[in-house]
């Protein structure tokens, strides 16, 4: 089967459209999620969501749907979470994905029989996604994209310079919780392509990769978006071809490409000197 | 019209369990160079970070009083701004998100600073402290701002930047603009100071009124003295000031 067979396949087309609405929206939140520093909490957040998925598929409700609600509730919480708070953010990620993952595995025990949709929603998988999911993709790819530009002000200035933001009475708070539940619908809306394991990897690494070449925020999110996109098509392909579980091959292919660009990056700042 | 653009009343600020500033009072002059000096630890950040917004006050009021009965628009440099490094940020585009310059104007508002063109296209993690915090003076500057707040200005200058941007805040003070400065430079006080607020652990004194144990003397900014304070003395005429 060539390349233009493997394309030409309707769940691979369903595949390939969501990579990009994906790809895109991962590269928008991940290029203030990693300068903040909460890569771990996005992690956090979709492991503790798989209380959603075992919920779901215990009560016989869309487990995607239930997995929405528990991660913009984490989302909620963390963003309520200040400076001045007797929990830290890192320690209530922590709770978050101990107590949700433990319940979820408590929970898995009480649905009957074998699982094998479980496996799908831990490591992806490109046959699980249907035209349905593909709509609510591109609604929620286009209210977040309205939302990021009329924001786009306030996430630069809140994550480069805090108390700037104060200063000229941006709005500091609407903007944290867009940015803290908007990761976290994100992040549930990427599990049946990546899985609720390795989901986070689309998130972080395409911005630490950009972030080794790109010189300004223009060209940094311009690359994001490139490597984000171009290694979920390749990660798609990888886990068709060898029969692997999509999310795996993606996270593998980034990590890969990140090693590269790091001792690319390495090898010329030896050779320049 | 009030005198003053900002009246600190009986403010108290308590940060975790430690009470920073209590029953603090003290007034910033309108269309003046304010300094706020004070020894290391004796609250000028906090007092500064609560008018600006970014501390709640837990007693007291802050009341400001602008020209056309709005809130003056606040301007903030600090003395240090850690960027995040994963955030590639150049100084144009940091222009352009902080004080919204156009890009035809943005050589004309580095220059006013004397911050070097050719680092327009710099990361801003990449700046020294001194180009960092002309930058974000710019930024401020353009920003038009009523009441400027500088934390430290001339610390991270050379001399001849700290000659021209001592010019550049009297020229922005002589536009009208109220400037406060926390400073520990006591030449640059006693130089150019038209008011000066004194902060020690016990007690904050103002150049009109100084306030401690109870008392309430009136001070001139020539009889601020650099000197231990005495407990059992009322102060009057002086205000101490340590280690500055």
């Amino acid at each position: 089967m060539d390349l233009i067979d493997i394309v030409s396949t309707p769940f691979m087309q369903r595949s390939f459209i969501s990579a990009v609405l994906l790809a895109s929206l991962f590269g928008l939140f991940g290029t203030f999620i990693v300068p903040k520093r909460l890569g771990f909490m996005a992690d956090g957040i979709s492991h503790g969501s798989l209380l959603g998925i075992a919920l779901g598929l215990l009560l016989g409700i869309y487990p995607i749907f239930l997995a929405i609600i528990v991660a913009s509730l984490y989302g909620f919480l963390l963003s309520r979470v200040s400076s001045t708070s007797n929990i830290t953010q890192d320690g209530l990620v922590g709770v978050f994905l101990s107590g949700g993952m433990g319940g979820a595995i408590i929970i898995m025990s009480y649905v009957p029989g074998y699982k094998p949709e479980l496996f799908s929603y831990l490591f992806g998988n490109i046959l699980t996604i249907h035209w349905t999911d593909i709509y609510f993709l591109t609604g929620f790819f286009i209210l977040v994209t309205i939302i990021f530009v009329s924001q786009w002000r306030n996430l630069v200035i809140t994550t480069i310079h805090n108390d700037l933001s104060h200063v000229i009475d941006l709005p500091v708070g609407r903007t944290k919780y867009f940015l803290f539940i908007g990761t976290s619908i994100t992040l549930i809306a990427g599990v049946k392509l990546l899985g609720i394991i390795l989901v986070s990897a689309l998130l972080i690494i395409p911005v630490l990769i950009a972030n080794q070449f790109g010189q300004s925020l223009k060209s940094t999110f311009v690359l994001t978006q490139f490597i984000g996109i171009l290694s979920t098509f390749a990660g798609i392909l990888i886990s068709y071809v060898m029969d692997y579980p999509t999310g795996p091959s993606v996270a593998i292919l980034l990590v890969a490409t990140l090693m590269v660009a790091l001792v690319y990056k390495n090898m010329k700042a030896k050779f320049s000197h | 019209m009030n005198r003053n653009i900002v009246e600190y009343d009986n403010v108290t600020v308590i940060i975790g369990n430690k009470k920073i500033l209590s029953d603090a009072s003290c007034s910033i002059p309108r269309k003046a160079l304010t300094f706020l000096v004070g020894e290391n630890g004796s609250g000028k950040t906090t007092l500064v970070k609560s008018i600006l917004g970014l501390l709640p006050i837990a007693a007291g009021n802050i009341s400001f009083h602008s020209t056309n009965g709005t809130k003056p628009i606040l301007g903030y440099v600090p003395q240090n701004v850690i960027f995040p490094t994963p955030f590639k940020l150049t100084v144009s585009e940091y222009l352009k998100y902080a004080a919204q310059v156009p890009r035809d104007k943005i050589t004309t508002v580095i220059k006013r600073v004397d911050f070097p063109e050719t680092h327009l296209s710099r990361n801003i993690t990449e700046l020294s402290g001194g180009q960092a915090q002309k930058m974000l003076l710019a930024a401020e500057l353009y920003r038009s701002p009523d009441l400027l707040f500088l934390d430290e200005p001339l610390s991270n200058v050379d001399d001849s930047g700290e000659k021209h941007i001592i010019d550049v805040i009297l020229d922005v003070k002589n536009e009208g603009v109220s400037v406060v400065i926390i400073t520990h430079d006591w030449q640059f006080v006693s130089s150019y100071g038209d008011h000066v607020i004194c902060l020690n652990r016990n007690f904050i004194c103002d150049s009109g009124y100084c306030v401690c144990k109870n008392s309430l003397s009136k001070v001139n900014i020539k009889n601020i003295q650099k000197t231990s304070p005495d407990s059992n003395s009322t102060h009057a005429g002086y205000c101490y000031i340590e280690n500055i």
